[in-house]
C-alpha cells in the first residue's frame, strides 16, 4: 500500500496524455531543448519519435546517450536546462519534457528492450569507485566500449545517492533497481559492502585494473560548527537515508526544523512532513528566489504544507532552540523543534584513497596517471544529469589513455 | 536500435526502403530532393512535368486545412496543379539528381493531353536516367477537363494513354489513380492492359474544406471566389486503404504504391499489411518536414523485429485475407465491454453516448459517477470504449446470440 512517502509525486502520462503533450511540442528547427542538456540528451528528437509513434525509437535516443534516463526523467531539473530554452514557452508553458522521457524510459522497461551492447572485449579493466550516477554512467560507457569493468561500493547495494538520497516520492528505489540491472546485463560486476581504502586499497585496484576512475561523490555531509555535539541536530545525508530506508515508516517527532534551501534540504522538509512530521519549517539564508533548490523540489515542499522562511540565518543555538536573524533587515526569530535537520553542504569522504580531494578537481584527471575522476568530486554542477556528463567525458580520458584499442 | 533491411522491390526496381516523396510540391526541384534523399528517403517521385505548351498558372494563396482541437492538420486541400517551373528546368534537375544520387531511385511523373504528348513526355522523362515513369491520371484541380482525374475515371483513356506512354520509354510505368471514382478497379486493369506495370493510390479526393462564413466563400478563397481541389492527409488514409484493399484482392499479383496520410510508421504498416509494397508521402511533409523518415523508418525496424520478420516483402498484403466482404463475418455472437472502474475517471461519456448514439445499455449511477450496465440492452457495438478517455472499457465476455451455435471462448475478439 502506497504511502505519502513512498507515492511518486506527479502522475504518470498514458499512452493518450503523452501524444497530446507530444503534439504540444512545436517540433522546432534546430531545437533550443537539445542544446540545453548538459548530458546531451536530444529531447526534441525523442519527442518528434512520440509524436510519430516511434515509442522504441524514443527510447533508443535517450537510453544510447544517457544510462540513467529514467532517473534523471526524475530528478533533473528541467526549469534549468532543456525547457528552460522551450519555444513553447512563448505560447504559454514549456513542453513537459521530464515526463515524457519518464513515460518513454517506462515503456522501454516495459517491453524489455535493451537499448545499450556490450562492446566486443578490448582486453582492459576499469575499477570504478563508488555506484552512484556517475559511477553507473561511466560503468555502462565504459562496457560499450568493450571494457571489463568491476564497480566497488561501499553500501549494502548500488545506486549511492540515488538510492540513499534522494527519497522515494521522487525517486522511487523500483527505478534504480532496474537501471543498475540495466548496467549488470552490461556485464558490469558490482562488489558491494566493499569499502575502497579499507576493505580493499587503492593500489590494489591500480595492479589489477589498467585505470581506477573515482566516483565517490559528495557523501559526506558538512555540519556548521554551532551545531557539533547537539543531540537535536542531524544532517540532511542522515535523515534522509535512514528515511528512505524505513520507506517512511519510521518513527519521527512531532516538529522538525531544517536548516538550509537546496534540494537536499527541500527533500529532508518534505520526506518528514510525508513521513507524518505534522510541523516542518524550513529556514534559509537565502532568499527564496535564489533557493538552490530545483522548482519542482521547492514546489513539492510548498505542496505538502511545509512552511519555509527566507532570508534568515542561524544565530545562535541552544539545544532544540535555534535563534535566526535576517541577513539585512533588522529582525529575528526564535524556533524550537524536537529535531534540527541541517542541509548545509556536502563534501568527499575520499579517507583512505590516499587521494588529495579536498577542492574540487579539474578535468577527469589526477596527479596519478592511472587514477580519474568524475561526478560530485569534480567541480560543477552536483546534479545526476552533471553526473552523467562528467562520467562520459571521464570515460573518453580512460579510453585515451588505454589507447582505445580494439 | 532495430536495424533491419526495410529495402523492397517495385516493379523490378530496388528501392532502400519503400518511402519516396509523393509526385507533389514536396518534390519539385533538385534542391528539395537532394535534402530528401540526404534525409534517408528511399526514392523520389519528381512533381508531375506536363507538356511545355500546357501553361500553368497558380492561384495564391492555394491551400487549406482541416483541423480540430489541436494545431496539426486534420486535412490539407491543395489547389496546386503540375510543375509550375519551365518543363526543361525539370528535366535537368532530375538528371542531375540520378547523376548525382545513382543508387537512389528517381521516378519521373508526367501528364499530358493526347497520346502524342504521352509518347513524348515519356521519351524525354526517360531520358532524364529516372528508374520509372509514373503517369498522373488523377490531379483532380486542373484547368482542363483533358487532363488529371477525368482521365483516370475513364477506362479507355488511361490504356490508351499508358500506350502511347509505352512508346516513349522501356521504364517501368506505374499508373497514378483517381478516387474520385465509384470502383477503381476497371481503370486499374485498363492502364494494366495498356501496359503499366503497377498501380499509385490513391491521388487526393475532390473537397470543399471549409467556408469562409463572412466572404461566404469556399477556403482559400481567390479574388472572393474559390474551387473543388483535392484533399490529402490522414483524413483520407481510411479511403485509400480501402482502394488499395480492393486493388490488391481484385487484381492478381499487382503491384501497388500507396499513398494518402502516411505519417507515421504504423500508417505505412497498414499500407504495407493491405498489399502496397511501395509508399508515397506528401501532406506530412509538408507539415513536418523530410525529417520524419526517421521514425517511419525506425518505427517500422522495431515493428518487423517485433513480428519477427527480417523482410519487408514478408509484410506485404499479409492483413488482404483478413479483410472479406461484409455478408461472410461471423455474426453469431457479441462481446460485452468491461469496465474498469480503477482507471474510470468519472466522466459519463459512455453513458451520454450509449443512451443518445447507441441502445441505452448504460445506466448512471449519480453517487458513485459509474456506468452499470444492462446486459439486457447491450448489443456489443463498442461505442462505450471508442469514447472513454481513460481507456477503462475493453472487450470483456462473449456470448453467443439466441439461435446460433458456437464456442465463445473461441471467438477472436481482441
Amino acid at each position: 500500500m502506497a504511502t505519502p512517502y513512498t507515492e511518486e509525486l506527479g502522475q504518470a502520462y498514458t499512452g493518450v496524455t503523452v501524444a497530446q503533450e507530444a503534439a504540444r511540442c512545436l517540433l522546432c528547427h534546430d531545437a533550443p531543448c537539445s542544446k540545453g542538456c548538459p548530458a546531451g540528451t536530444d529531447p526534441a528528437r525523442f519527442i518528434r519519435s512520440v509524436r510519430f509513434r516511434n515509442f522504441k525509437g524514443a527510447a533508443a535516443t535517450i537510453r544510447s546517450n544517457n544510462a540513467l534516463g529514467a532517473v534523471c526523467a526524475r530528478v533533473c531539473p528541467t526549469e534549468r536546462t532543456c525547457e528552460l530554452a522551450c519555444s513553447r514557452t512563448g505560447i504559454d508553458k514549456p513542453i513537459d519534457i521530464g515526463g515524457i522521457q519518464r513515460f518513454v524510459c517506462d515503456f522501454e522497461e516495459s517491453c524489455g528492450m535493451e537499448v545499450l551492447a556490450a562492446g566486443i572485449p578490448n582486453g582492459k579493466s576499469v575499477a570504478v569507485v563508488g555506484s552512484g550516477p556517475a559511477g553507473l554512467q561511466a560503468a555502462a560507457s565504459l562496457r560499450v566500449l568493450g571494457y571489463a569493468v568491476d564497480i566497488y561500493e561501499a553500501e549494502k547495494a548500488a545506486g549511492g545517492v540515488l538510492r540513499y538520497g534522494i527519497p522515494e516520492y521522487r525517486l522511487p528505489n523500483a527505478v534504480v533497481d532496474s537501471e543498475v540491472a540495466r548496467i549488470e546485463r552490461l556485464g558490469a560486476h558490482i562488489h558491494l559492502n566493499t569499502k575502497v581504502g579499507q576493505d580493499i586499497t587503492l593500489d590494489e585496484l591500480k595492479s589489477t585494473h589498467d585505470a581506477v576512475l573515482i566516483c565517490v561523490g559528495y557523501s559526506e555531509p558538512k555540519m556548521l560548527p554551532a551545531f557539533e555535539g547537539n543531540e537535536a541536530a542531524e544532517t540532511a545525508v542522515h535523515f534522509l537515508h535512514r528515511v528512505k530506508e524505513s520507506a517512511g515508516t519510521l518513527s519521527l517527532p512531532r516538529s522538525v526544523l531544517v536548516i538550509g534551501g537546496g534540494d537536499s534540504a527541500m527533500d529532508a522538509a518534505t520526506s518528514a512532513k510525508k513521513a507524518g512530521v505534522p510541523y516542518v519549517t524550513v529556514v534559509c539564508r537565502k532568499f527564496l528566489t535564489a533557493f538552490r533548490a530545483s522548482k519542482a523540489e521547492l514546489e513539492a515542499a510548498q505542496h505538502a504544507g511545509v512552511t519555509i522562511i527566507d532570508g534568515y540565518a542561524p544565530e545562535s543555538v541552544d539545544g532544540h532552540t535555534v535563534t535566526f536573524r535576517h541577513r539585512e533587515a533588522d529582525a529575528s526569530f526564535t524556533c524550537t523543534a524536537d529535531l534540527i535537520v541541517l542541509a548545509v553542504g556536502q563534501k568527499a569522504d575520499a579517507s583512505g584513497l590516499g587521494l588529495d580531494l579536498t577542492s574540487d578537481a579539474e578535468g577527469n584527471v589526477t596527479s596519478d596517471p592511472q587514477v580519474f575522476v568524475a561526478g560530485d568530486i569534480v567541480s560543477g554542477d552536483k546534479t545526476v544529469v552533471n553526473a552523467v556528463r562528467c562520467a562520459k567525458q571521464a570515460v573518453a580520458a580512460i579510453d585515451a589513455y588505454l589507447g582505445g584499442e580494439r | 536500435m532495430a536495424v533491419k533491411d526495410l529495402s523492397i522491390d517495385f516493379l523490378g526496381v530496388h528501392f532502400d526502403n519503400p518511402f519516396c516523396l509523393a509526385s507533389s510540391p514536396v518534390g519539385n526541384c533538385y534542391e528539395m530532393c537532394r535534402k530528401a534523399y540526404q534525409a534517408g528517403w528511399g526514392g523520389v517521385y519528381f512533381k508531375s512535368v506536363a507538356p511545355a505548351s500546357f501553361a500553368i498558372n497558380e492561384v495564391s494563396p492555394r491551400f487549406d486545412t482541416l483541423k480540430k482541437e489541436g494545431t496539426d492538420f486534420v486535412g490539407f486541400k491543395n489547389m496546386e496543379q503540375t510543375s509550375e517551373r519551365p518543363f526543361e528546368d525539370s528535366m535537368a534537375d532530375m538528371a542531375r539528381l540520378k547523376k548525382e544520387f545513382p543508387n537512389k531511385v528517381l521516378i519521373a511523373s508526367i501528364m499530358g493531353p493526347t497520346e502524342a504528348d504521352w509518347t513524348e513526355l515519356a521519351r524525354r522523362a526517360t531520358a532524364t536516367g529516372a528508374d520509372m515513369l509514373e503517369l498522373n491520371f488523377s490531379c483532380p484541380q486542373m484547368t482542363t477537363h483533358a487532363m488529371g482525374s477525368d482521365v483516370g475515371t475513364n477506362p479507355e483513356l488511361c490504356e490508351k494513354y499508358v500506350a502511347a506512354a509505352k512508346r516513349g520509354t522501356d521504364l517501368p510505368i506505374v499508373a497514378k489513380m483517381t478516387p474520385n471514382i465509384t470502383d477503381m478497379v476497371p481503370s486499374a486493369e485498363a492502364a494494366l492492359r495498356g501496359g503499366a506495370a503497377g498501380i499509385s493510390a490513391i491521388n487526393t479526393v475532390k473537397s470543399i474544406a471549409n467556408l469562409d462564413l463572412q466572404n461566404l466563400v469556399g477556403m482559400p478563397m481567390i479574388d472572393g471566389k474559390s474551387s473543388v481541389s483535392g484533399y490529402s492527409g490522414k483524413a483520407v488514409k481510411p479511403i485509400a486503404l480501402r482502394f488499395v484493399n480492393e486493388l490488391y484482392k481484385r487484381i492478381p499479383g499487382v503491384q501497388i504504391s500507396g499513398i494518402g496520410g502516411i505519417e507515421t510508421w504504423e500508417d505505412a504498416a497498414e499500407f504495407i499489411l493491405l498489399g502496397a509494397r511501395n509508399l508515397q508521402v506528401c501532406t506530412a511533409i509538408m507539415e513536418y518536414g523530410y525529417r520524419i523518415i526517421d521514425d517511419l523508418t525506425s518505427g517500422l525496424a522495431y515493428y518487423m523485429e517485433e513480428r519477427g520478420v527480417d523482410h519487408l516483402e514478408d509484410l506485404v498484403g499479409l492483413a488482404s485475407e483478413n479483410m472479406l466482404p461484409a455478408e461472410e463475418l461471423d455474426r453469431s455472437y457479441k462481446v460485452y465491454p468491461a469496465f474498469d472502474m480503477d482507471k474510470c475517471v468519472g466522466c459519463g461519456r459512455c453513458y451520454v453516448s450509449c443512451y443518445d448514439g447507441a441502445h441505452q445499455a448504460l445506466a448512471w449511477d449519480e453517487e458513485t459517477r459509474r456506468p452499470v450496465l444492462d446486459r439486457e440492452r447491450c448489443v456489443g457495438c463498442h461505442l462505450c470504449a471508442l469514447v472513454c478517455p481513460a481507456r477503462a472499457i475493453s472487450k470483456g465476455d462473449v456470448v453467443i446470440k439466441p439461435g446460433f451455435a458456437g464456442d465463445p471462448a473461441a471467438k477472436k475478439v481482441c
